[in-house]
């Protein structure tokens, strides 16, 4: 008699455990799929230009890269001066990860002519948030087996956590609510995927050592796929390291490895870390790590500049 | 292994299946197997010193208890208490008398260097040694005999729920129940499922949203102006108390479930209307703890200087708390300021007790806001030397920004981060204005209805996906 | 020491220190039961108690005290030995 009371009670603890999952399943997939819906019909906005450098970039010249690329490099300068479609990928604390999750979808449906790589002070830093951020990829883990490995990277439990319709856009629900609006164009607008920064850094320019940093195998390992995948499909490739605001005496430990790595490859790398006609100027820097505007502008031309001295010595 | 991790979520289900599947005499091995994998499974090395801790408590208890001269249990309890604190000075506070040693004789121009020690703090240290030491005054003050089954006695310290970041418990509420019978309670298995899930969403979506705000100041005090450092700094006991509230409440309703009760850590402290009502509210396990064993024996021995051996006992008692929280001279500046407050309260308590009774202002409920909003200012200054800054500098730094540096607009990195961080306080501060001021009214987890107390756990769960931060993915874009 | 005369002495006591002069004792009285009967004004009560009746506690006893009837018989018993 005790025995069956007790069984019964377990029996009610189960169902009702059932019920409640069965009711979160519920409004997580409805959820889940509202909000991918909003997701994709995105017109502006970070996340939409992640959808449109992975699944709709028809450019020819492509810009990859973390924030330092996406406000340094400006694509209409590269569409006048080298007559060739351009658009920027580059986004906000991102990695290597991200980048060659983006090269993927993109080598999928076509081969560009150029890229352009650029390549932070601290690319290989080993740094678990860097994974964590993987989790900008995770909405298009349903539609992109290509970069799903990648996504894995972050941890062995996300196809697990994928099983929840929401988590992919975990956190993003006013992102991407105010990213279908109009308003939404206008701010941190963006012209074919840059996104100038306006603020001017008023600092002297200070010197120093750049600390030596743990590099992550993993960072290296994707930025070698990276290179070797632009080989394949006869992509033109360029490694950029952007000026940084600080007189750096020593070059960072990640440079010399990326460095080292592009030219056994036989790919340019251009270091302008310390190019004084830059970092002289405090009024083209919007912080330490990132041109703004205007410099932008000077930065692009001159890389353009560079680039085309350099087809010259290669031209027999 | 924490509780936000992903191998909890599947770890604490299976015990629990398996804990209720075996038979009742059973059970409580293989809670004593389970926290055993709970704690080797975060670090093995350190699972040593938990061993080292339990064994001293044991063999000197039996000591104690065993004995009938006082002077040999004193004997037995010092050298227990200098053995059991041992492992916490030297991993916690060897670094910082070290320095500030070196530091000293330095100025005396004597140089003297020992080898810094640069390995991480054993997790939980400090939570499992308090429970040990209290467990072995507790046997020496005769509150309790000493247990004579080793496994109980392991068990007791090593529990995995209260192991990593307490409750700090007394063995006089755990031996028994340990001892008694673990037996399935439906009432307590609901109560301690909803524990948990309010605890998750008090962590993962209060807490950690509150501090990627708070960390992007406070990490960054030179860069950004004196308002934001004030939302900062307003913000910062917000995070904190959904940190180890809603930790301390994971670890409560994890024992709930198992039918193990678990005192309470928190108690909405921030509707206290008086320091010395906040400390009643705030980390109570801690604090209560510190009364017992530090507090009244130090007011007892300076009972002679009236309230003044009770100003003394108190500065003593907050600076050592000040420290337990962590070795740095930021905290011995915290508990110094907590000292003080509780200090004038206590000298000032007669007159304002009478002036309140005059005016009956307890009564009304503007008088009652004031004092909240004030006791949580006090706070709130208090803990930018309480973890929110690095150094006793960077603290003072920080308030001098708040007073005087007036340029700019408040930091914020978009307007999506305001909209959810408001939204989780907002839920906080209702469920918990609900309970203190409308008790026994409108309840979600406890309606009648079970449509409502089901939407409810779902709204909770649905809220934690959507907005909780559960990883470090959030990236907050912060130029300087 | 009668036991009438310490609860009398020990009510004016109580009295005084809680700031209350409706405080009445019974023997299952603890702190619960009067407002400001803290951690900080326990102390108080103690060292007024040990100077109304001449006497001094341990540590130890005080640790034991769980309701007023316990700290009554303390009382007593240290008062007639």
């Amino acid at each position: 008699m005790i025995n069956k009371i007790k069984n019964n009670i377990y029996v009610l603890v189960l169902i009702k455990l059932a019920l409640l999952f069965a009711i979160v399943f519920l409004v997580d997939f409805s959820v889940g799929h509202l909000l991918r819906y909003l997701y994709f019909s995105q017109q502006s906005g970070n996340l939409y230009r992640t959808t449109y450098s992975l699944e709709k970039t028809k450019s020819n010249l492509l810009i990859f890269g973390s924030s330092t690329a996406n406000h340094e490099y400006s694509p209409k300068i590269f569409e006048n001066r080298l007559h060739i479609s351009s658009y920027n990928t580059g986004r906000d604390g991102t990695s290597i990860f991200y980048q060659y999750a983006i090269l993927k979808g993109v080598l999928k449906r076509y081969s560009p002519k150029m890229i352009v790589l650029n390549f932070d002070l601290d690319e290989f830093k080993k740094n678990p948030a860097s994974y964590d951020r993987i989790s900008t990829l995770l909405p298009y883990y349903k539609n992109h087996p290509e970069i799903r490995s990648i996504i894995n990277m972050k941890s062995s439990e996300e196809r697990i956590k994928l099983c929840s319709r929401i988590y992919p856009f975990n956190s993003m629900l006013f992102t991407i609510l105010v990213g279908n609006t109009e308003f939404n164009k206008e701010r941190r607008k963006d012209f074919q995927g840059f996104v100038p920064l306006k603020k001017v850094f008023d600092r002297e320019l200070d010197t120093g050592y750049y600390p030596e940093e743990a590099l992550d195998v993993n960072k290296i390992r994707i930025y070698k796929s990276f290179i070797w995948d632009c080989i394949h499909s006869n992509v033109k490739l360029y490694i950029v390291c952007s000026p940084f605001y600080h007189e750096l005496k020593n070059t960072p430990n990640s440079v010399i490895l990326g460095e080292k790595i592009a030219h056994e490859n036989n790919i340019r790398f251009f270091n302008f870390l310390n190019d004084t006609s830059l970092t002289n100027h405090p009024s083209y820097f919007a912080d330490m790590n990132h041109l703004n505007y205007e410099g932008a502008e000077v930065f692009s031309n001159k890389l353009i500049d560079t680039l085309m001295t350099n087809e010259e010595d290669d031209q027999p | 292994m924490i509780f936000t991790s992903f191998n909890f979520l599947i770890f604490f289900p299976l015990v629990i299946i398996i804990y209720f599947i075996l038979p009742e005499r059973w059970r409580w091995k293989f809670l004593l197997i389970s926290s055993g994998y709970f704690y080797i499974n975060i670090k093995p090395i350190y699972a040593i010193l938990l061993l080292l801790v339990i064994l001293t408590t044991y063999i000197f208890t039996r000591l104690i208890d065993g004995t009938d001269s006082p002077g040999r249990k004193k004997t037995f309890l010092v050298i227990d208490i200098i053995l059991t604190l041992l492992p916490l000075f030297f991993f916690k506070y060897y670094n910082f008398v070290n320095d500030a040693t070196f530091n000293l004789l330095e100025t005396a121009h004597l140089r003297w260097p020992l080898p810094e020690i640069s390995w991480l703090l054993p997790i939980g240290i400090s939570y499992y040694t308090f429970m040990a030491l209290g467990y072995s005054i507790d046997v020496y003050n005769e509150e309790i005999p000493a247990e004579k089954n080793f496994g109980i006695v392991a068990l007791f310290l090593s529990f995995f729920p209260l192991v990593l970041s307490g409750p700090i418990e007394r063995a006089p509420n755990m031996l028994p129940q340990f001892k008694g019978k673990l037996i399935f309670n439906y009432y307590k298995l609901v109560k301690g499922l909803q524990w948990i899930l309010w605890g998750y969403f008090m962590k993962l979506v209060v807490a950690n949203r509150v501090g990627m705000y708070v960390n992007a100041i406070f990490n960054n005090i030179n860069e950004h102006n004196g308002k934001s450092l004030f939302v900062a700094t307003l913000l910062y006991p917000i995070q904190v108390y959904a940190d180890l509230g809603g930790y301390s409440l994971i670890a409560i309703g994890c024992a709930k479930v198992m039918g193990i009760d678990v005192m309470q850590n928190f108690n909405r402290p921030f509707f206290a209307t008086s320091m010395s009502d906040f400390w009643r509210r705030w980390h109570i396990s801690l604090i209560s703890w510190l009364t017992d064993y530090v507090y009244m024996p130090l007011a007892f021995n300076f009972r002679r200087f009236k309230i003044w051996g009770i100003v003394i006992a108190l500065m003593i008692t907050f600076i050592l708390s000040g420290l337990w929280h962590g070795a740095n001279l930021t905290f011995i500046v915290w508990g110094t300021m907590q000292g003080i407050f509780l200090s004038i309260e206590a000298l000032t308590n007669k007159k304002k007790k009478a002036f309140v009774r005059k005016y009956n202002l307890l009564q009304k409920g503007w008088y009652l806001f004031t004092c909240s909003v004030f006791t949580y200012l006090l706070f709130a200054f208090s803990e930018i030397f309480g973890g929110a800054s690095e150094s006793v500098t960077a603290g003072f730094l920080t308030i001098k920004k708040i007073f005087t540096d007036f340029r700019g607009d408040v930091w914020y990195e978009n307007p999506s981060m305001i909209i959810i961080t408001s939204i989780s306080i907002l839920i906080l501060f209702v469920v918990e204005f609900k309970a203190e001021y409308y008790k026994g009214q409108f309840s979600f987890f406890g309606n009648r209805s079970v449509a409502v107390r089901f939407l409810s756990y779902a709204f909770l769960i649905i809220m934690i996906l959507l907005i909780g931060v559960l990883d470090g993915g959030q990236f907050i874009y912060f130029q300087f | 020491m009668s036991k009438e005369l310490i609860i009398e002495k020990l009510t004016r006591v109580f009295r005084e220190v809680f700031n209350n002069d409706q405080i009445t004792l019974s023997n299952e009285m603890t702190a619960q039961d009067v407002g400001s009967w803290d951690s900080l004004s326990h102390m108080i009560m103690i060292e007024k108690v040990e100077n109304t009746f001449g006497l001094k506690f341990k540590l130890r006893e005080i640790n034991k005290l769980k309701n007023v009837g316990v700290l009554i018989d303390l009382i007593e018993n240290k008062t007639t030995c």
